[in-house]
């Protein structure tokens, strides 16, 4: 016969047990809340033109901050990955236990969690000051400070997984140590590799606060990335500061279509993902 | 065989003995991986740099401050009953003189330490629980989709956050008490302030919460939406799958044998779930500063929310700043004032040390402080 005190454990389990049903229901509930909201209200006032117009258009569109945040994350993308993959090759292929290697996994780890408006503000002092004006380009610097520390660690540990007889072959049969890293150890991790740059640009093509001083935003359509840039997310921000509905309503588009650009670039991970195994 | 391996042949690999390759690559990895330091360095140099002008002026009393008064403030010349004299001609108040303007860190700290506070103390329960469905109650076949989801609400950018609690859920919390439908089906009570008001203001003890002195006088805080308690929220939506995610990773490596033992010897569900928790509790505590540092350096949900006021509050009702968000208002107008400019940079460079903290602590938690072998040559 059970005790009480063993009833009343049992007892407390189940409460436990439903407790923690809970609360996975109440966060997916608010997911589906939130993504609904996002939807229902940004399908509401999106159309074609809303891809072809400009700001001042009418009916006003975000042609050029769709533009620019693309810019502005391929030139980010073009500077922080082929740095962060070195640094993570380093890591990974060079690193013999050397004096450097602790010191650069821990900053890089450190780096990755620094708030992204101080990256903004370094943006500011290092470009905008010196160039005395507002940039694209400060803006790309900014989004690949953020890269950086992001794309070295995914390399190091996705190298990491390169089981060593294959490297212990290559040497074997008289590659030197470059010709083994460019031709044996990154070609068998490139789906992963790929991966990491994927989310890195995922992770930067969403920020704004390391834009708000660098790149500032422009309602022009604007190539030249020696001049203030646009970008999806300042113009969003931007928006939600006008009182007017019709703002609003654009916004709540931008957002969905910034949504779904992350989105796209997520599934298309999970399809490298997936296709490797 | 992996086909990587099979493509492994003599005359592939000694392409690669090029005069130059080798040191090349050998430099540009080195030179990247330097560049990561030099990253740290910029950080910490021209932060403080730029700060100086505020640190020199200011020292150690900026961190214990709450005035934040970018501009001068005018005294006006008071007779002997402590009155203001006013211009005979004119009618006008005598300025005496103009205090110089001054910054204090504290209502901006405090106002991150309160939302990161409500943050957490919503989304710690909900994240362990959620792991916890997902480790020991949901079936395999749930898995999947869920770790997606929430692996997706941890990939929405932060400005739809901020523009999800800026439209919807300030409005929601700050609006008259009733109730309200769900895309116009499921009735959930709108205006929480006002009902919360409603309770604090007759539990004594608890006025402080819904009342502020204005000049001596107390005045009912009015219920706005846009306040510390929705940024807390809106950040705690935040840092929940942040949390989740870690937290169920670092369950699903307890051992099985741990969980098979607490069973064997009678415990029940839950006490073997808690001894889970318990057995893992340096990484989940990991997992925890991680969503915590996320909390305090998130800017534009802050911003979007409730905007950036840096005074002192004590009540969750009203409007107030995180450092971050103070950054992110404020730093247009400061680009020309050096002392100004100097005062924002010493609150980035704090909110810098503060997440290098937070993450370093972390760290060591979540990953250990174990020695990764090397790649092995």
């Amino acid at each position: 016969m059970p005790s009480l005190q063993n009833s009343r454990a049992r007892f407390s389990s189940q409460i436990m047990h439903g407790v923690c049903t809970a609360c996975a229901v109440v966060i997916i509930a608010t997911l589906i809340l939130i993504t609904g909201y996002l939807l229902i209200i940004g399908l509401h006032s999106l159309n074609w033109r809303f891809f072809f117009n400009l700001p001042q258009d009418n009916p006003p569109g975000m042609r050029n901050s769709i533009e620019g945040t693309i810019i502005l994350v391929a030139l980010a993308a073009a500077g922080g990955i082929p740095i962060g993959m070195l640094a993570g090759i380093y890591l990974s292929e060079y690193e013999a236990n050397s004096v450097l290697a602790a010191p650069v996994r821990f900053v890089a780890d450190v780096l990755a969690g620094v708030p992204s408006i101080v990256v903004g503000i370094l943006g500011y002092e290092l470009m905008v000051v010196p160039m005395g004006t507002y940039s694209g380009w400060a803006g790309a610097a900014a989004l690949a400070f953020i890269m950086i520390p992001l794309v070295a660690r995914t390399t190091e540990e996705m190298l990491r997984l390169v089981p060593g007889s294959y490297r212990e072959a290559s040497i074997a049969l008289g590659a030197t140590k470059a010709g083994t890293i460019m031709r044996v150890v990154i070609p068998s991790a490139t789906g992963s590799l790929v991966t990491g740059a994927m989310l890195a640009i995922a992770r930067v093509a969403g920020e704004t606060a390391p834009l708000l001083f660098t790149a500032v935003g422009s309602a022009r359509l604007v190539h030249d990335p020696g001049r203030p840039f646009p970008s999806l997310t300042l113009r969003i921000y931007e928006l939600s500061n006008e009182p007017s509905p019709e703002s609003r309503s654009q916004a709540w588009s931008g957002i969905l279509v910034l949504i779904a650009l992350i989105f796209a670039v997520n599934l298309s991970v999970r399809y490298f993902t997936r296709r490797r195994k | 065989m992996n086909p990587a391996a099979a493509e492994i042949d003599a005359k592939m690999i000694g392409r690669g003995r090029s005069a130059y390759g080798e040191p090349a690559l050998y430099l540009a990895a080195t030179g990247s991986a330097l560049m990561i330091l030099l990253m740290l360095a910029a950080l910490l140099s021209v932060l403080f740099a730029a700060a100086v002008p505020s640190i020199r002026r200011f020292g150690g009393e900026f961190l214990v401050s709450t005035e934040w008064r970018p501009n001068p403030l005018p005294v006006l010349k008071l007779n002997s009953h402590g009155k203001p004299i006013r211009d005979a001609r004119t009618g006008m108040k005598v300025v005496d003189h103009n205090e110089p303007p001054k910054f204090g860190a504290l209502a901006s700290i405090s106002g991150t330490v309160q939302t990161s506070a409500i943050a957490l103390v919503l989304a710690v329960p909900l994240s362990l629980g959620a792991a916890l469905y997902l480790v020991r109650i949901a079936r395999p076949l749930l898995v999947p989709p869920i770790s997606f989801l929430i692996e997706f609400l941890a990939a929405i950018p932060s400005i739809a956050y901020g523009l999800w609690g800026m439209f919807v859920l300030g409005p929601w919390m700050g609006g008259p008490a009733r109730w309200e439908r769900i895309f116009g089906m499921i009735p959930v009570p709108a205006g929480i302030e006002s009902r919360l008001g409603a309770v604090c203001r007759h539990v004594p003890g608890l006025q402080w919460v819904v009342e502020r002195r204005i000049d001596g006088k107390l005045v009912h805080i009015p219920t706005t939406g846009r306040d510390v308690l929705t940024a807390g929220l809106i950040l705690g939506i935040m840092v929940v799958p942040i949390i989740t995610a870690i937290a169920r990773d670092i369950l699903r490596n307890v051992p099985l044998a741990q969980i098979e033992g607490t069973i064997a010897l009678g415990a029940t569900w839950w006490q073997s779930c808690y001894e889970m928790l318990k057995f893992s509790r340096s990484g989940l505590f990991g997992a925890v500063i991680l969503g915590l540092a996320r909390a305090a350096g998130e800017t534009m949900a802050v911003l979007m929310v409730m905007g950036s006021t840096p005074t002192l509050t004590a009540s969750p009702l009203n409007a107030g700043a995180t450092m971050a968000s103070t950054l992110a208002g404020e730093f247009p107008e400061a680009a020309t004032n050096d002392l100004y400019r100097g005062a924002l940079m010493e609150l980035a460079l704090i909110l810098l040390l503060m997440s290098l903290a937070f993450n370093i602590v972390a760290r060591y938690l979540v990953v250990g402080n174990a020695v990764r072998p090397s790649a092995g040559y």
